[in-house]
């Protein structure tokens, strides 16, 4: 029963009658104004579009400001204070300026883009750009390229080829110079520009005897704690890996991990994110606990799981959400891309 | 989909009539064009079609394969898809059907989670908790979740619109035919608590969706839309006879509440001519008044709507009949004379034989069979009960009002009065869609025993399926062939007890495994349902895609997790080609990620371990060679040793791995080799030199003097050794 007097947390579903491949927050140009960007892919029409939407406080509803139609469907979108990046399933990458697109008077198109046989062969699998970084975007692909791409004209250069021999899945910033990126069988690669050539550190990824691999799907790091990485995946896993204790991953959520409690969902986890709005439960702030972190899940589940403490779920839904984002400017606001063609705004008391 | 004619339907077999089992209309041969964008430059060679997913076509069309160097950057051929046909409904798009596919799959898989947990109490013998709600309560609160799902014009009519001229409360949503259709079954087949007033259920019925049960013919619902549009054209409304028509119209069909709204609208209530028309004023008002009290036998009745409300039949007798005397009194009463004004008199009698339940005049006011039916349920019949006898009124009201071309409401609606559950059956499904009838099929056995054994019987005709997993079958197919709905039919076919799981995996199997996200969603539903053969059988499929387009990676990771060595091995071989080649040095920093994934000892890899020691060795020996480190030549001795103790080390790398111990052979500060492992080293040597003599034998891209160099220095490391150990 609701106590009244005490806020609970509120859950709007907008339906969309189209599949939403991947949702952001933009950053707000003013305090009344809250809007997301969102890849949609039309499946009637089978065409996709990158739309911008302002979202009204009171009804909660979604009002179209501008569209952009890519060459093909959205595989990976971030946003920074001054961009947003978008890359595509056929292998280019776009970037636009998070204010003008939210500006209906100016015409919402790519400000760079970057694309040819040079670039990227078939998906990107994950982009990444950093707030008061070197301004260069991270590419990776499942054909094992990582490249840069600037941000002021569309430049990109090579960091690494892999020949397709390994695939990356998903890349995030730790610093100016220095990345993370995951692939298949768990595996995590820390790079550093300064030292070029390869990763300079791996990560294995055999996280338990006898465990099923599996594939990352999002990493996040915290500007606060750029020393750890977090990392979700496939069986409902979520760890972290500290680059001063490589071999020992902290396992965070996870099947057949016996010292957890029992973990919120055994599917696939497609996004992981650093979880401000949760406080951690130890007052006393000690550095070698893990911050909280936020995950969704195939199996319908949004859920915060701070270490050592039993996960909370914040959403649990019939179908798979895909992808969230929590607001950086109000991070009470969750907004999360379901399967079947809705998107859902939480909003937390 | 094709269905066999009404006429020959009773002959049947493939002798009648003329000789086809189905016949085709020949307006179907109508031939269609889709036109393909394929963006291609001309001469197109070949093109190739093939089924895609549902009703549409793959087709591929391919270029001459372009001999000139100039237009190289031109791709050679290109896969578009075609869709056949369009929306199956034109009433409902196809986003508003997924929307609907989207929402049911939750209350459908309570409802049968339910029914199997109570079918366990049952066999169990044990008697359910008097806690526990009625079989019909739970198909109750399932019927209420599909059925707001579909829409929902209530919300919309209970507000009357204050604007004085609008006498018909505009709906904010149109109805549709399909929720219509849901609220009729769920009327007559779950709904118990209404089954003592289900003639007043069916007076609110047609007032929400009276708009729907004609296509052709005017109902009282298209007269009052089309009067409300002209309104306020109208001086003096009561002149107009449409006017008074309209209003016996609504009264028949008991839209009272726009009775007297539209009673009120009458000029005598003017104030500038109430002094000189006071007595028509007061027949208009005391009808008025008589229409808002008239007694209704139902529980409760909606905001915005009037009448008075009885539950028990001996209070409604009472107040019916001291209502009727009070109309038979005012229907002979003397003021009728002294109204001056023609068609008021008329138009008010009119009513008044309306209420009074005037056959003739009911069947005059009102247009369609269905409002002549409902009229006859509020005026002459309301204690109607039992499907007999409102079957027989209906066949009745039919006859008066007989249109050749049934609405899919209607014939629903005749099927259900008629008790012929097959009839209902296949108007659900011919009127409304494979969804309506997988869903509604739980309606129709809630209550009713004779159904349950029609559509649980199984079949011989139908492969010894029943009519319910049919009907779920044919829905899970539809819900397979659309790209975003096909993850739901896993939920319908596992409730099929027979052919369910087997089409399941046939359906598992045929989703495409390009992309790594949908066929993780593929596996997630194999992991769900236990099917672990399957889910195999498509990392192997997805591991072979990914090798075929060059991503190594991914297909080694695929293919470990499918646990297939025979696929590893076959690859493996292909990928030494390219490690004979581009392995040394600096390269190797590119096969870096390849041999974390394959892991080390002991992990399935399928003869790829080989790299994965391959690599160790060679780090070993840069360690050795850069910083003269005895320790780590050590180290390189023994992965050389294990490397060529190990039987899947390939035969084709044998020599330059010895040709990378010369250095190890060669150690300044002695031998490093004793004596039992050159030995070994010379004995496959010895083996490598007569296999050489094979035609399949690979030769590695080493300098030609590698091979003496190498058994030079073996031998030279043999002495010292020998010398050292003496």
């Amino acid at each position: 029963m609701a106590v009244i007097g005490i806020p609970q947390t509120q859950i709007h579903r907008l339906s969309q009658s189209k599949y939403v491949d991947s949702i952001r927050w933009l950053p707000s140009v003013s305090p009344l104004q809250q809007s997301a960007i969102v890849a949609f892919f039309d499946t009637d029409a089978d065409s996709p579009s990158l739309e911008v939407h302002s979202l009204d406080q009171e009804s909660k509803t979604l009002d179209l400001i501008s569209s952009w139609v890519p060459p093909s469907r959205i595989s990976s979108l971030k946003c920074t204070q001054a961009f947003a990046v978008a890359s595509t399933i056929s292998g280019s990458l776009h970037v636009f300026s998070a204010t003008e697109a939210q500006d209906p008077s100016s015409a919402f198109r790519s400000v760079v883009a970057a694309d040819g046989k040079g670039f990227h062969v078939g998906r990107i699998a994950g982009v990444d750009l950093m707030d008061g970084g070197s301004n260069e975007c991270v590419s990776v692909g499942e054909d094992g390229r990582v490249n840069l791409v600037r941000v002021l004209d569309g430049s990109y250069r090579k960091v690494f080829d892999g020949n397709g021999l390994v695939s990356y899945t998903a890349v995030k910033w730790a610093s100016p110079t220095e990345f993370v990126t995951g692939g298949c069988g768990f595996g995590l690669q820390w790079w550093d520009l300064r030292r070029p050539g390869s990763a300079v550190a791996q990560f294995k990824g055999n996280l338990e005897k006898g465990r099923t691999s599996g594939i990352i799907h999002s990493i996040d790091v915290h500007p606060s704690r750029k020393h750890t990485c977090l990392a979700g995946g496939s069986a409902g896993t979520v760890f972290a890996w500290d680059l001063r204790y490589q071999h020992q991953p902290i396992i965070l959520s996870g099947t057949s991990n016996d010292t957890a409690a029992q973990p919120l969902s055994e599917s696939e986890v497609w996004e992981v994110q650093y979880d401000s709005y949760t406080k951690s439960s130890m007052n006393n702030f000690s550095s070698s606990k893990l911050l909280p972190a936020m995950f969704c899940s195939e199996d319908g589940i949004l859920g915060v799981i701070d270490q050592g403490e039993e996960p909370t779920e914040l959403l649990a839904e019939p179908c798979a959400i895909n992808s969230f984002d929590i607001d950086r400017q109000n991070p009470s606001e969750v907004i999360c891309s379901l399967e079947w063609e809705s998107i859902a705004i939480v909003s937390r008391p | 989909m094709p269905g066999l004619a009404p006429g020959d339907s009773a002959g049947g077999g493939p002798d009648s009539v003329n000789g086809t089992l189905v016949p085709y209309s020949s307006d179907s041969h109508v031939s269609a064009i889709y036109p393909l964008r394929h963006g291609l430059n001309p001469p197109i060679s070949r093109v190739s079609v093939s089924w895609g997913r549902g009703n549409s076509l793959r087709v591929s069309v391919f270029r001459q394969p372009d001999s000139d160097p100039k237009s190289d950057g031109e791709v050679g051929g290109k896969v578009v898809e075609v869709t056949l046909g369009k929306s199956r409904d034109g009433e409902i798009s196809d986003a508003q059907w997924r929307k609907i596919a989207y929402g049911s799959v939750s209350p459908f898989a309570l409802l049968q989670s339910r029914k199997n947990s109570t079918a366990s109490l049952s066999r169990m013998q044990l008697s359910p908790s008097p806690y526990h709600l009625e079989w019909w309560e739970y198909v109750m609160e399932y019927s209420k979740d599909i059925g707001s799902l579909l829409g929902d014009p209530k919300t919309a009519l209970a507000t009357l619109i204050e604007d004085p001229n609008e006498v018909f409360p505009k709906k904010v949503e149109e109805p549709s035919s399909l929720k219509a259709a849901w609220e009729l079954m769920e009327m007559f087949y779950v709904d118990k608590l209404s089954q003592a007033w289900l003639p007043e259920r069916l007076v609110d019925w047609l007032a929400d969706y009276n708009s729907l049960i004609s296509i052709d013919l005017p109902t009282v619902h298209s007269k009052l839309v089309e009067f409300q549009n002209q309104i306020v054209t109208l001086q003096v409304i009561e002149d107009d006879p449409r006017y008074w028509d309209l209003i016996s119209s609504a009264l028949a069909v008991g839209w009272l509440e726009i009775v007297v709204k539209l009673l009120r609208l009458h000029g005598s209530y003017r104030l500038d001519q109430l002094g000189r028309r006071e007595t028509e004023n007061g027949l208009v008002e005391a009808v008025a008044v008589l229409i808002s009290k008239m007694p209704r036998m139902r529980p409760a009745i909606d905001a915005g709507k009037i009448g008075e409300c009885f539950k028990a039949k001996p209070d409604f007798v009472k107040a019916w009949e001291r209502w009727r005397a009070q109309i038979t009194k005012l229907d002979s009463s003397a003021f009728w004379i002294q109204c001056d004004h023609r068609q008021t008199r008329e138009g008010l009698k009119n009513m008044l034989q309306i209420m009074l339940g005037n056959v003739d005049v009911l069947c005059s006011s009102t247009c369609h069979w269905m409002e002549l039916y409902i009229s006859h349920f509020l005026y002459i019949r309301p204690f109607t009960a039992g499907l007999e006898s409102m079957y027989s009124l209906a066949q009745k009201c039919f006859r008066l009002k007989h249109t050749s071309n049934p609405h899919k409401l209607m014939r629903l609606m005749i099927g259900i009065l008629g008790e012929n559950n097959e009839v209902v059956l296949a108007e659900c499904s011919r009127g409304f869609g494979t969804w309506m009838v997988a869903h509604a099929i739980e309606l129709l056995t809630a209550g009713s025993n004779e159904a349950d054994i029609l559509v649980h019987e199984e079949r011989e005709d139908l492969g010894g399926i029943s009519l319910e997993e049919l009907h779920r079958l044919v829905y899970a197919q539809l819900l397979s062939s659309h790209l975003l709905t096909w993850q739901i039919a896993p939920i319908y076919l596992t409730s099929c007890m027979r052919q369910g799981m087997g089409l399941l995996e046939i359906l598992l199997l045929k989703q495409p495994v390009q992309e790594n996200q949908m066929l993780l969603k593929n596996l997630e539903i194999c992991r769900l349902y236990e099917l672990d053969g399957i889910s195999s059988h498509l990392m192997e499929i997805s591991g072979m895609y990914h090798w075929k387009h060059g991503r190594k990676g991914c297909a080694v990771f695929w293919l470990q997790q499918a646990h297939d060595e025979v696929r590893l091995s076959g690859i493996a071989s292909q990928l030494f080609d390219s490690v004979g080649k581009s392995i040394s040095g600096e390269s190797f920093k590119q096969w870096e990620g390849l041999i974390e994934l394959l892991g080390s000892e002991g992990q399935l890899a399928g003869g790829l371990d080989f790299l994965h020691k391959y690599r160790d060795f060679k780090k070993c020996l840069q360690h050795a060679e850069s910083r003269k480190d005895a320790d780590a030549a050590r180290q390189a001795v023994e992965s050389l040793m294990s490397l060529m103790r190990n039987a899947s080390t390939p035969q084709r790398f044998w020599l330059p791995i010895l040709y990378d111990a010369v250095k190890l052979l060669s150690w300044d500060e002695g031998p490093l080799i004793n004596v039992g492992q050159t030995n070994l080293l010379l004995n496959k040597l010895q083996e490598l030199s007569v296999a050489r003599l094979r035609p399949d034998f690979v030769e590695a891209e080493l300098p030609t003097q590698a091979l003496n160099h190498v058994r030079y220095s073996l031998a030279t490391n043999l002495g010292r050794a020998i010398l050292g150990e003496l």
